[in-house]
């Protein structure tokens, strides 16, 4: 065995001819994946024109702009909270090395849930926190935003960052959160309830353009901040021994992962309402279409299944059943049915 | 690799006391000893797995901690038993992690021939596109150390990697481990808890008994009789194949 190329002088490792990059080694698999997003892409922006169109009048010149103006904010809302999503429990699932957990498990939809009902027990469902969605968005983001960073930078601190520690921390918070919000809802009027109950469901509808265009860039802001760390996923995958052998910080890598995938909840909750639950189905999804690690292609794949699934289910939603079903209702009734069938036939395996 | 004096306490019990000992260069160094005597913590500790609570580790020219971490990486190689890889990654794309340190997850031509390299001297070529978690124990643990040859590190540590192997396999990477040695010129250092593994396979071999080093010779002058019982606390009988000494005991 010729060994020359393997064994080197211990100094020899600054030696190497930098520079000349060579394409990318792909595996037929990963071939296969590059035409599947491709394809994922393609329906994806078939559905988002289906969404523009169908039942748009675009006879009637009027009109047509008058549906367009209503639904184009509608469609950023859910490829925003689709990428939020979507990107957030790949990376969450990776951090946590099991395929079926989901960021919901931190406790971020009670926290959601909590906020706004205690907005309306205090200060009542008339006020301007509660009326006005810009508002009640800052408020969301900055009650969750803050609360979240604090509690999982802390309890990352406090654990050693033991990620198994903080997820069961996470699911005792989210009960906590629902206990307090019941409380209220006890003793609340129950015309207050009424109004408030809209609002804790999932709508993609009635976001101000504000509040979009702040998201859009907020989420931007995280992709920038956290660009070397998401390079840093693929190697965080294979498990903290292994990322530190590789020279990669893995501690820091991943509490600010953590603080990013905290952040993009935050983001997508405040603006359409609890969903993370659908961060599961999508992140699986892309998984079982995509047979790789690279996370590059798994983060996009999720972000485009998030699409498809949201777009498809407002479709559905808007003008098979008029708007009576509610999409989150599609969403948790899939959900559960595609967790029950993750858990009973695919084995935690991939 | 010079330590001295190292130390570490888990919750106020003492695991390592005092350990002392320099790595041989171009060497096999087999680290053993009953369970629990801190063997595999001294091994975390020279790889900055785990942190230390006390005590240098002098590398090279500086104190291991003074290191940054990927330069560290280009030197010095661990593999651990905690391997449990969930996404779908292929025997090569696992190989090519260790590239990392030098080219980040953009591969140069160097890289790739280094990564040629490895998969060929671990005879994995059938086997590069197959996905790591559908291959047997045995293929797996070689794709690990192909890795770990493709990070081409002077020092290369291995805790317990015939741990789980049948005799097969097992002796099938004592061999090879033997190989990075003869061949690659490499410094290995294992974990092991097969005494005659560690006596034939290896230049020196480092016990420990409840965290502190109770004999650091050459094989020889640690597989006898006496050391053996009193590390162990075991009665052994001794005998020679092949000129190296292997131990019996029941």
């Amino acid at each position: 065995m010729d060994s020359g190329i393997l064994t080197r002088p211990a100094t020899g490792s600054a030696g190497i001819a930098r520079g000349e990059r060579v394409k990318p080694y792909r595996t037929p698999a990963q071939k296969a994946n590059v035409r599947n997003l491709i394809f994922l892409a393609v329906i994806v922006m078939v559905v988002c024109a289906c969404y523009l169109l169908v039942n748009a009048y675009p006879d009637k010149p009027q009109l047509f702009r008058y549906v367009l103006s209503l639904r184009i904010p509608t469609l950023a809302v859910m490829l925003i909270a689709a990428f939020a999503i979507g990107g957030a429990s790949i990376i969450f699932q990776s951090i946590i090395n099991n395929r079926i957990v989901t960021p919901c498990l931190l406790g971020m939809n009670s926290m959601y849930t909590l906020v706004h009902t205690a907005v309306v027990f205090v200060v009542g469902s008339g006020s301007i926190v509660a009326t006005n969605s810009n508002v009640s968005f800052a408020v969301d983001l900055v009650v969750m935003g803050i609360a979240a960073t604090f509690v999982y930078s802390y309890l990352f601190r406090k654990t050693g960052n033991n990620v198994l520690y903080v997820l069961l921390i996470g699911t005792v918070l989210s009960s906590f959160f629902g206990s307090i919000q019941s409380t209220m809802i006890r003793v609340m009027d129950p015309n207050e309830y009424d109004t408030l109950l809209t609002t804790l469901v999932a709508d993609f509808n009635n976001v101000n353009s504000e509040v979009i265009l702040f998201s859009l860039l907020l989420i931007a802001a995280l992709v920038i901040f956290l660009r070397k760390e998401l390079q840093l996923l693929d190697v965080i995958t294979l498990g903290k021994d292994q990322a530190v052998n590789l020279g990669v910080d893995y501690d820091r890598t991943v509490r600010r992962l953590m603080l990013g995938v905290v952040l993009c909840i935050a983001v997508a909750t405040a603006m359409v309402g609890p969903i993370s639950f659908l961060g599961l189905i999508i992140a699986n999804l892309a998984r079982q279409l995509l047979r790789t690690h690279k996370h590059s292609h798994l983060i996009l794949g999720a972000a485009l299944m998030g699409m498809l699934a949201i777009i498809a289910g407002q479709l559905i939603s808007q003008h098979v059943f008029s708007y009576a079903v509610p999409i989150s209702t599609f969403i948790t009734i899939g959900g559960g049915i595609y967790f029950l069938y993750l858990l009973l036939f695919k084995k935690g395996g991939i | 690799m010079k330590i001295t004096n190292l130390k570490k306490k888990y919750d106020g019990k003492t695991v390592v006391d005092s350990v002392s000992f320099t790595i041989p260069r171009g060497k096999v160094l087999s680290l053993i000893g009953p369970n629990g005597a801190g063997k595999s913590t001294v091994m975390g500790m020279i790889s900055r797995l785990i942190a230390r609570d006390a005590g240098d580790i002098h590398f090279e020219d500086k104190d291991l901690s003074h290191w940054n971490s990927k330069e560290l990486a280009k030197k010095l190689a661990i593999l651990t038993q905690h391997n449990n890889v969930q996404m779908k990654l292929t025997v090569r794309e696992l190989v090519a992690f260790g590239r990392f340190p030098y080219s980040g997850s953009r591969l140069t031509a160097e890289d790739v021939r280094m990564i040629d390299k490895a998969i060929a001297y671990m005879e994995l070529q059938e086997f590069e596109d197959r996905f790591i978690d559908e291959l047997s124990g045995g293929q797996r643990q070689r794709a690990y150390i192909a890795m770990v040859i493709a990070q081409d590190t002077e020092y290369v540590l291995l805790d317990e990697p015939t741990n789980n192997l049948d005799i097969y396999h097992a002796s099938n990477m004592m061999r090879t481990v033997r190989r990075l040695c003869d061949e690659l010129g490499k410094t290995v250092i294992l974990v092991l808890h097969e005494i005659n593994y560690a006596a034939f396979y290896s230049d020196y071999i480092c016990a420990f008994v409840d965290g502190k080093i109770a004999k650091f010779e050459k094989v020889e002058d640690v597989i006898n009789k006496e050391t053996l019982s009193e590390i162990y606390k075991v009665d052994f009988e001794i005998i020679h194949i092949n000129g190296k000494p292997l131990s019996v005991y029941y």
